[in-house]
């Protein structure tokens, strides 16, 4: 780059990345004041009684600590919570793009997943991660099960779908999956190996292969439906491998990051999910 | 040419491309034709209206890309999903591409000056024979041209592409030219599905956030 042009380049990327800086500066101050306005954004919650109540819940959540105001605010709330949107995902994927990601942060987005009614979680980032950390991620999800649900954690239990470590628990209501980029692209490449094999042992013909076919030699979400939603965690403009083959009539929502992220951001989105008119290509 | 805009740039246009080419270009471009039947309904406008006129859009578009430098486009135009719409608006749809193609193979000479090469990916055999033998005409005039490509998705989506090129790649270890064992590659697949370039920027062409 040089020249007049790149100066003139370089002076409009430095002040397009100031605005963006300054409406993300906006958007916090007014979401930390407006609690009215978030408020009213769930008015689908409507009785003004239950929109107070998730007000104050929605101060305590921000408080970080033992108490987080989970347990008060009742197991009820959050099933309530999740009855109370139009549709509610069945599986959600949580697609982690920043490079330092957060066990405890992540763990608070699974067990608000579970507590609202979601069946099937899928936590991804492309470096794997959380997949070669999935003992600790595990650790962490269960200690906050214990912090956020209160002590009748066995009804919101979680079974680890992953193959390496499968804990069932009685009255499992929600799977989880941690997955990584072995499970896209490199998932279908080996299901087309594995065809291929088949061909050459005269077992099956090229033109027994269609979309069903395929799709059932997959095997990275044994078990789980297509995710109905994705929440994008970072600035990266894309999911970064994460299943290619089933994501594609999923609602994608973008998030700034995953860092310290509230209830109320986490519940916005879903909000957000189950007020979009889907129209599968009609 | 009906599919690339005619004329050159403003005196604004140029001045703002030539800062953007100062930077960083992406060198494939992909555009989701999406939002014409939103924008036919904000104008009061029939649906079939609404569609010719992202064509409209998409010309000019196509124009820009060309004045910026960028080699390869792809453009997604009509999904295996969409027949599920009404009977009018298929056949409508239908219609614009009998249109468009055919006004493309009056203008060979345009496309040879411009060296374009079209290509069209998706499940043909599921279009009207008529539009088919169009398309084929298009596609081998122009398959010497290699200045820039013009990736036109017709009757696609991700799950067919994806098992077409699993099959091509079966049916070469059953004609004996691939060997099971050689390691298949997600290259395979990209290769397959007709593209020189992966995409750098994916445009979506709508109100809708998805």
């Amino acid at each position: 780059m040089s020249g007049a042009g790149g100066l003139a380049w370089r002076a409009l990327h430095a002040l397009l990345r100031a605005l963006l800086c300054l409406q993300r500066a906006l958007l916090a101050c007014l979401r930390g004041r407006a609690a009215a306005a978030a408020a009213t954004s769930c008015a689908l919650l409507a009785p003004a009684a239950r929109a107070l109540g998730f007000r104050e819940a929605r101060a305590a959540w921000r408080r970080r600590g033992p108490a987080r105001g989970a347990a008060a605010r009742g197991r009820q709330r959050w099933r309530a919570d999740g009855r109370a949107l139009r549709k509610l995902p069945v599986h959600v994927g949580l697609v982690v793009t920043e490079e330092e990601p957060s066990y405890a942060d992540m763990a608070s987005l699974v067990v608000w997943c579970m507590a609202v009614g979601i069946s099937y979680v899928s936590v991804y980032d492309h470096n794997g991660i959380f997949k070669r950390n999935n003992a600790r991620l595990m650790d962490e999800i269960l200690k906050q099960q214990q912090e956020l649900l209160g002590l009748d954690c066995s009804k919101y239990s979680v079974e680890f779908a992953n193959h390496d470590k499968t804990g069932q628990v009685l009255n499992c209501q929600s799977a989880l999956k941690v997955l990584s980029p072995e499970d896209g692209k490199a998932d279908i490449v080996k299901a087309a190996q594995n065809f291929c094999q088949l061909v050459a042992q005269q077992q099956r013909t090229h033109s027994d292969l269609d979309v069903n076919m395929l799709d059932n030699l997959l095997s990275s979400t044994n078990g789980f439906p297509d995710p109905d939603l994705v929440l994008k965690f970072g600035p990266v403009d894309s999911t970064l491998g994460f299943l290619p083959w089933h994501i594609r009539l999923t609602e994608i929502i973008s998030l700034p990051s995953h860092l310290n992220i509230s209830y109320e951001d986490f519940f916005s989105a879903l909000h957000h999910y189950a007020a979009c008119e889907q129209r599968w290509g009609k | 040419m009906s599919w690339i805009r005619e004329g050159e740039l403003t005196i604004i246009e140029r001045f703002c491309a030539n800062i953007i080419k100062a930077g960083p270009m992406p060198k494939h471009v992909a555009f989701i034709m999406d939002g014409n039947r939103r924008y036919a309904q904000k104008c009061h406008v029939e649906r079939q209206q609404g569609h010719s006129q992202g064509f409209d859009k998409l010309a000019q578009t196509l124009r820009w890309c060309l004045n910026l430098g960028i080699r390869e486009v792809t453009v997604y135009a009509f999904s295996i999903e969409n027949f599920k719409r009404s009977k009018e608006e298929v056949d409508g749809l239908m219609d614009l591409a009998r249109q468009k193609f055919s006004r493309l193979l009056e203008e060979q000479e345009n496309l040879k000056k411009h060296g374009v090469c079209i290509r069209v990916l998706g499940d043909l055999p599921l279009l009207p024979v008529d539009i088919q033998e169009l398309i084929a005409q298009a596609v081998l005039a122009t398959r010497n041209y290699n200045k820039c490509f013009l990736n036109v998705c017709f009757a696609y989506t991700s799950r067919h592409e994806i098992s077409n090129a699993v099959r091509e790649m079966a049916w070469g270890v059953e004609q004996g030219l691939l060997e099971p064992r050689h390691p298949i590659h997600a290259w395979c697949f990209s290769q397959s599905c007709g593209q020189n370039i992966p995409f750098g920027t994916c445009v979506k062409l709508s109100f809708s956030s998805r």
